[in-house]
């Protein structure tokens, strides 16, 4: 039907064969939207670091991470200690708190008095794992979680906390996590980008720490395989909607002259990226139709709908978001990222944290039950996460409405659920004021190396060649998959 | 036309250049490396060959890096690997067998073998006998070719420009041709592009092409460089390299003013200032004894990096990553090298000690700047109040325009006054029909920054108990259970004897009434209880009315986020004070029971209102946006008004009538314009704070970890700075400048070679280092270096020289098997052809839509975006940093040049972004190019194209002639040569069905025509002109559009 394809193809195949990784003139079409065309799969030469992509076999072909912005509170909610209780208002022992560094939002204190949770908790299901009361929903999915309670990082502040998290380095100029899986993995639907992120408010506290496009950037890998944001409205991709006046048959029909053109003019320079091009404008059309399908969620069940909470009627809300997410991995999206915003309760600790809690614990676990059932869940990589866990001493004074948690990255709390990693379990652990790892501390590279494991990535050997350096996600630093998590 | 076929070197070079027939056999070597991987019967050169394997797979524990390195050994040193160890030699010159490393690297036993498996590093058969052919061939060491001064090489054939004569010697080896020449039509396109960052207009290009003088290229050049846009373009690479942008990047990402900077980088390239002393005035044009308010902006450069208003923020921790970030940005961009690694540990590969760095790091580590810094809109110290030095003549044609919209508004056409009055009279007639307030049942109020101090009284009153800083609260409320839609919303502010002097407010203290400024309302409905107002469903309100303000507090400032637009009612006003907002839908509280109101008191620190009480409305508002003493005015006859009343009425409409909202807006802008070309203004800069700050090594880096003290000195491996060099910034810039600096001009005349062909001489931009890639042609790279600084670092001179070269100007129309053999056009056999960039694409668009506003400098831009996409993830409600919300320009600011669009760093303009523009937050010399679906979304329906595609349209039609004439000269606009007869055919029938299909959908056609928000020829047919606005489209969008071939 279209003789310029068999050429398209070889010529694009053959010049993506033994390319380095940057520069201008790059063909890009098996980048197009991250997608496994089997142009792109030839194309992962050993320069690039993606050779023998997987490197083992998988046990996730994609990750839903559910990333909590603000730094979450491991010491109300999952870093449960039986005699914490017993300090409530009690100086937090020197010898436990040591001469680490605190924000400059604490250290100024005279004082550093032990908070309890502000909620009560229970061991739940069969693993007797120790969730909040606060998330009621949470604790019904607790056998599906696995949680590490040991995680640490160095950063303390928010900016290079997130931005660490997600980006493995501290400061801005690093790939995200998803363009990294979206670069090495590429996408198993040619309609929708690999990589696609969510952003929802926080009830707790609005507005919540900025985020910033860096989280799921591509910093120096391609940037077609920077995260997607989509937006609830007419609009959930940039520029998606059909300029007022525009029907569909138009469009098609100037698609149709364009494809036209652009293969005339192809044929006399011989320019393969205006082949590529012709591509790209047909994916965007395909989009124009299969992100408003995939938005539209009107023919949920109403069971389904009610499993996520009266809030997933609220576009942009993390409940809706959660649906969209199942939606999304259920069309095949390799990496979707969500972001809830609104988790840094340095006041009002008791007003604000119940609200946050009610916001993601109905849709969190209505999620995992949805993947569950699906059967999706086997293959799908659930990362509950966040930049840092909060400190067990007040912010402010004892009592006072107005008193939170400080930041605190010494330890915290992640759990990760489905492919490839042990249901139930528990791994590491804190010291009686969940302030110090006292077992099996995970640094938040093994955990970007453990979540590579999962889908087949040895992370030491998935790099990309910028600034002289073999960059890796997991940074220069050694990082050490966390193998008594996984199955 | 000139014989493309190459000239053997052998005949050519003595004869052409006596003195420098005896080439170094280095140098003979580098002439030989190969690109394609091709023949390898040459010589190894150990730099070329060798030293990459070695130092991917060796130097990390045998290398330079004592506190890695293994056995002792080093393999970077000829004399440490050729020396025996316990009876054991690394390498044995010429003798592969009884060399350790030889057999070590061959070893099955894997703990004999090397690189150990632990080391996920192994090394290919091909690099095995590399280095087995290396020790054979004698095992000889060299120094880095980059970090030797370059020596000016003959070019190796005669008759030949240059350049040529490099690049053709590469092909004779490679046994390649070069392509013929590009076509005028072309070239002219090409180089157009390239120095103006603009297509050429099809008048320009019929007059080059019919242009008989031979020497019309070189006209054209001067032609070119002459042109103001030359500037814009040169500097767009820079401000990527120097991390230019408008807000502090960390954290909350406010809003800062540094275009001051920008201003003077694009009268440097416009004046063409020498390179030397564009690089020393932004390194230390504070520090020059000739100091000016030029030179001392110039240092901006350095200022350019992200600041952080975090509140926790731990001060010194900060520091070291400013200073660190001025390092990595000098070292990328100014010597090509990247010295990061050495801020933790000595560089594994290039010889840098961590000594090396931090004395480099000293330079930029000891200016009076604070950790924190930038909040509130403030540029963070230390700063500078200067004046542009751009001069662009434009003042008086500023005064004129300005005198002029003056005029219009203070004598208002009396048709559009009537206009307006007739709208008015019809809304005062409609005020209050059907009116009724709907009490509203409170549920909640809270707000970002405080646990207490607010709460709902009754379910009827929102308290706010004390004042409680800058901040928005968001109040939730259920709707009552009514059958009659609802129109909008009213609060009302009581007045509290609590506060002083029974104010409506919380204030600043004194014993004076006191009131607040509402800078923004923004409310949504859901079916559920929302505690927060829903960012993604906000209610569209366009009315807005209140009973009493202060005259330059009006009630429509709620409607946008700007904190310096707001509400506050009249202090005299006795009694309750409010403000109703109207929907532009009415709402059916049966699909949406719940409302939630935020509202920002943005302004004024603690003022606040106290008191708070909501009610739905229905029916009109009975309120007015027109004070009473219009009202009078309207409610008099025309014929029964007196002369003040009709002056009353003309000053108002003027003032604040929609009708002319247009020439306010232009107005404000020339105001603005010409306040930019004459005041001082705010921007960021280098100084020497009074006690500089002690530098210290760091080990691993950690601030918290500092080791012995160090001053500032070059690194070791560099020549040392000129004598006399002072031990501060301007030593450095006195050092960087050196004409014997073996970088400098290396690095320069790649990037410059970068941009006119695609990719450099070095791939790698940013690393001259070992581990960087070897030059394509290190000779030419060396001959362009040599007579850039012999020129006295003239950049236009070198631009001229490389534009002026065969090279340049051949065709880059190629085959499969040309694409094949050399697919990134190493060896420029073929012409650079490369799709345009980010800003490129859409000022051509601009440019030829007709709508491109050619100022020159100024203050950055907010063209369109969609939405507020800044406010759904900044701190918008609990900060007075600035660019936390979107708000967009109008008129002359939305079809400015893309290099002056604000550059918010935690969120670039998505439709530059997704042409790969970068976010700005640190250095960057190599822009991607990617070719993706949301690149054709963006140019398919993004308002600015459409918008063009529009304008371009009209442009057309205004054009006499036939259509087939109109569409040659359309398609020869947007890609700069005419169209081939199945071309011609395509947009005919394209416009043919356009025609007919509009004609058939009159409604649809307006609505096209609609985007966007300059105004339309309105003396235009409609379906002629939307038709033709689709064709505009489907040319703007063409691929070769996007490409410069």
């Amino acid at each position: 039907m279209d003789p310029g394809n068999d050429y398209r193809q070889e010529l694009t195949r053959r010049a993506l064969l033994g390319r380095g990784t940057l520069g201008l003139g790059r063909i890009a079409l098996g980048t197009l939207l991250g997608s496994t065309l089997p142009s792109a799969q030839s194309a992962a030469s050993a320069a690039d670091g993606r050779s023998a992509l997987p490197h083992f076999a998988p046990k996730a072909k994609r990750v839903l991470c559910l990333f909590q912005s603000g730094g979450l509170s491991h010491v109300d909610l999952f870093d449960h200690k039986e005699r914490l209780a017993d300090f409530a208002g009690q100086e937090l022992p020197a010898s436990v708190k040591g001469t680490q560094r605190v924000t400059g939002m604490t250290s100024g204190q005279a004082q550093f008095l032990v908070v309890p949770p502000i909620a009560g908790g229970r061991r739940c299901g069969q693993s007797g794992r120790w969730i909040s009361d606060l998330l009621p929903h949470l604790q019904g999915v607790a056998d599906e979680l696995c949680v590490i309670k040991s995680l640490h990082t160095e950063a303390i502040n928010h900016d290079p906390a997130i931005t660490f998290m997600n980006t493995g380095n501290m400061l801005p100029g690093y790939a995200s996590m998803g363009s990294w899986v979206s670069y090495g993995l590429g996408s198993e639907n040619q309609d929708l980008p690999a990589f696609l992120v969510l952003v929802s408010q926080g009830s707790g506290k609005n507005p919540g720490q900025p985020i910033f496009s860096r989280l799921w950037g591509s910093g120096f890998l391609p940037a077609s395989h920077q995260g997607v944001a989509l937006r609830p409205g007419s609009n959930p991709v940039p520029y998606l909607a059909d300029p007022p006046g525009i029907e569909r048959g138009e469009r098609r029909a100037l698609l149709d002259d364009l494809a036209s053109l652009n293969e005339l003019s192809a044929a006399r320079t011989g320019d393969p990226e205006t082949r590529a091009r012709i591509q790209a404008y047909e994916m965007a059309f395909r989009m124009q139709t299969s992100v408003p399908e995939l938005t539209d969620t009107s023919a949920e069940s109403a069971a389904t709908l009610a499993r996520y909470g009266p809030e997933v009627q609220k576009p942009g809300s993390y409940a809706a978001n959660c649906l969209l997410a199942r939606r999304l991995l259920e069309r095949g999206v390799r990496f979707v990222q969500l972001f809830h915003r609104g988790w840094d309760q340095h006041i009002a600790l008791t007003r604000q944290l119940p609200n946050q809690c009610r916001d993601v614990d109905q849709p969190t676990a209505a999620v995992l039950r949805d993947l569950r059932e699906r059967g999706l869940l086997d293959d799908t990589l659930v990362v509950f996460a966040t930049e840092f866990g909060r400190t067990v001493y007040s912010q402010g004074g004892l009592g006072d409405p107005s008193s939170g948690r400080d930041h605190h990255g010494r330890c915290f709390t992640v759990w990760l659920a489905g492919g490839g990693v042990r249901a139930g379990i528990e791994h590491g652990a804190t010291d009686d004021f969940c302030y110090n790892v006292a077992a099996d501390p995970v640094h938040l590279r093994d955990l970007h190396a453990t979540i590579l494991s999962c889908l087949g990535i040895d992370h030491a050997r998935f790099t990309y060649r910028f600034r002289g350096l073999d960059a890796k996600l997991t940074g220069v630093e050694e990082a050490r998959v966390v193998q008594e998590i996984l199955l | 036309m000139r014989s493309s076929a190459p000239r053997s070197r052998e005949s050519s070079e003595p004869r052409e250049h006596p003195a420098h027939a005896v080439l170094a056999p280095l140098a003979l070597a580098l002439l030989v490396s190969s690109a394609s991987g091709g023949g390898d019967e040459r010589p190894l050169d150990y730099n070329r060959d060798v030293r990459p394997i070695l130092a991917a797979n060796c130097f990390a524990c045998h290398g330079f890096d004592p506190k890695t390195r293994k056995a002792d050994l080093r393999l970077d040193r000829a004399e440490s690997a050729y020396a025996e160890r316990e009876g054991v030699i690394a390498i044995v010159p010429g003798k592969p067998e009884a060399s350790e490393l030889w057999r070590r690297i061959t070893a099955t036993d894997p703990d004999e073998r090397m690189p150990p498996p632990k080391a996920q590093r192994t090394l290919s058969a091909a690099q095995q006998a590399k280095l087995r052919a290396w020790i054979e061939q004698g095992a000889g060491y060299a120094e880095h070719w980059s970090f030797i001064a370059p020596v000016r090489p003959a070019p190796p054939l005669a008759g030949l420009q240059p350049i040529d004569a490099f690049v053709r010697a590469r092909l004779a080896e490679e046994h390649l041709q070069p392509a013929p020449p590009a076509d005028r039509a072309t070239l002219l396109r090409r180089v157009t592009l390239d120095l103006t960052g603009l297509p050429p207009s099809a008048a320009e290009l019929e007059s080059f092409v019919a242009d008989p003088d031979p020497r019309a290229y070189e006209r054209c050049l001067e032609r070119l460089f002459a042109s103001p846009h030359y500037g814009e373009r040169m500097a767009l690479p820079w401000l990527d390299a120097a991390r230019y942008a408008d807000t502090n990047g960390f954290s909350i990402d406010g809003g800062r003013q540094q275009w001051l900077w920008r201003d003077y980088v694009i009268q440097a390239f416009n004046t063409n200032k020498p390179y030397e002393r564009f690089l020393v005035e932004q390194l230390a044009g504070d520090l020059l004894p000739e100091r000016s308010e030029e030179t001392q902006i110039a240092t901006g450069f350095q200022r350019n990096a992200m600041v952080t208003h975090e509140g926790g923020t731990i001060a010194e921790e900060n520091l070291v990553i400013y200073a660190a970030d001025r390092v990595k940005t000098f070292g990328e961009s100014v010597l090509g090298l990247t010295l990061g690694c050495a801020q933790c540990h000595d560089h594994k590969f290039d010889p840098l000690t961590q000594r090396d760095y931090y004395s480099l790091f000293a330079y930029f580590d000891g200016l009076s700047e604070a950790a924190h810094g930038g909040d509130g809109g403030v540029d963070a110290a230390p700063t500078l109040e200067a004046h542009s030095v751009l001069v662009t003549g434009e003042e008086d044609g500023l005064r004129a325009r300005i005198a002029a919209l003056e005029a219009t508004l203070a004598a208002p056409a009396p048709e559009r006054v009537a206009e307006w009055e007739a709208e008015q009279r019809a809304a005062l007639a409609a005020r209050g029909q059907g009116f009724a307030l709907h009490p509203v049942k409170l549920l909640k109020i809270s707000t970002p920054n405080s646990g207490d101090g607010f709460s709902i009284l009754d379910g009827r009153f929102a308290l706010i108990e004390r004042p409680l800083g800058l901040a928005a609260f968001d109040v939730s409320m259920e709707l009552p259970a009514l059958d009659v839609p609802i129109s909008g919303l009213r609060v009302v502010m009581h007045p509290a004897p609590e506060v002083p002097a029974a104010g409506w407010g919380w204030g600043g203290g004194s014993a004076d009434k006191h009131s607040f400024v509402l800078t923004n309302l923004s409310l949504s409905a859901s079916p559920v209880q929302s505690d927060q107002v829903n960012l993604n469903r906000l209610l569209a309100a366009g009315g807005v009315t209140a009973n009493c303000w202060e005259e330059e507090q009006r009630p429509e400032g709620v409607l946008n986020t700007s904190a310096s637009e707001g509400w506050s009612p009249e202090l005299t006003h006795e009694g309750p004070v409010q403000l109703t907002l109207s929907f532009d839908e009415p709402l059916a509280v049966a699909a949406a029971p719940y409302l939630t109101a935020q509202l920002n008191f943005g302004r004024g620190g603690d003022l606040m209102a106290k008191r708070m009480e909501f009610f739905a409305v229905s029916g009109h508002d009975d309120d007015s946006t027109l004070p009473a003493s219009v009202i009078v005015v309207l409610q008099t006859a025309p014929a029964a008004r007196t002369e003040p009343q009709r002056a009353t009425l003309a000053a108002y409409c003027s003032a604040h009538g929609a009708v002319f909202e247009r020439t306010r807006t232009d107005l404000a802008n020339a105001r603005e314009r010409l306040a930019a070309r004459t005041d001082a203004f705010p921007v960021m800069v280098m100084d020497t704070a009074a006690t500089p700050r002690e530098t210290r090594i760091l080990r691993r880096g950690n601030y918290a970890d500092p080791l012995e003290a160090v001053t500032p000195a070059t690194p070791a491996l560099l020549p040392p700075p000129p004598p006399g060099a002072p031990a501060d910034r301007l030593g450095l810039a006195l050092w960087v400048t050196m004409p014997e600096h073996p970088l400098t001009a290396r690095v320069a005349v790649n990037r410059f070679w970068q941009m006119l062909f695609g990719r450099g001489l070095v791939a790698t931009l940013a690393d001259f280092g070992t581990q960087g890639e070897w030059p394509s042609h290190p000779e030419l790279l060396d001959w362009l270096a040599v007579e850039f600084v012999a020129s006295g670092w003239d950049v236009r001179a070198l631009l001229r020289t490389m534009l002026l070269s065969e090279t340049y100007r051949q065709s880059s129309a190629t085959t499969a098997e040309a694409l094949a053999r050399d697919p990134d056009n190493r060896l420029l056999a073929r012409g650079p052809r490369f799709r345009l960039p980010a800003e490129f694409i859409r000022d051509a668009a601009l440019k030829t839509s007709g709508l491109l506003v050619e100022q020159l400098g100024g203050p950055s831009v907010l063209p369109y975006l969609p939405g507020d996409p800044w406010r759904e993830i900044s701190h918008y409600g609990s900060t007075p940093a600035t660019a936390q919300s979107f708000i967009q320009d109008h008129g002359e600011k939305l079809y400015r040049r893309s290099l002056y669009t604000f550059w918010k760093r935690t969120l670039p303009p998505p439709n530059l972004a997704l042409f790969d523009a970068p976010n700005r937050e640190v250095c960057t010399l190599e822009r991607g190019s990617t070719n993706t679906p949301l690149q054709a979304l963006v140019l398919l329906n993004d308002v600015q194209f459409v918008e063009a595609a529009r304008a371009f349209a009209e442009r057309i039609l205004q054009r006499p002639g036939s259509d087939a004439t109109r569409l040659a000269w359309a398609f020869t606009e947007v890609t700069s040569r005419a169209p081939a007869p199945a071309e011609a055919a395509l947009l005919q029938r394209a416009l043919v069905r356009g025609r007919a299909h509009f004609a058939a959908a009159p409604e649809a056609a307006a609505r096209v025509l609609a985007s966007g928000e300059s105004p339309r020829d309105e003396s235009l047919p409609v379906v002629e002109h939307a038709a033709w606005s689709q064709v505009a489209a489907l040319l703007l969008n063409l691929s070769e559009a996007l490409t410069r071939n």
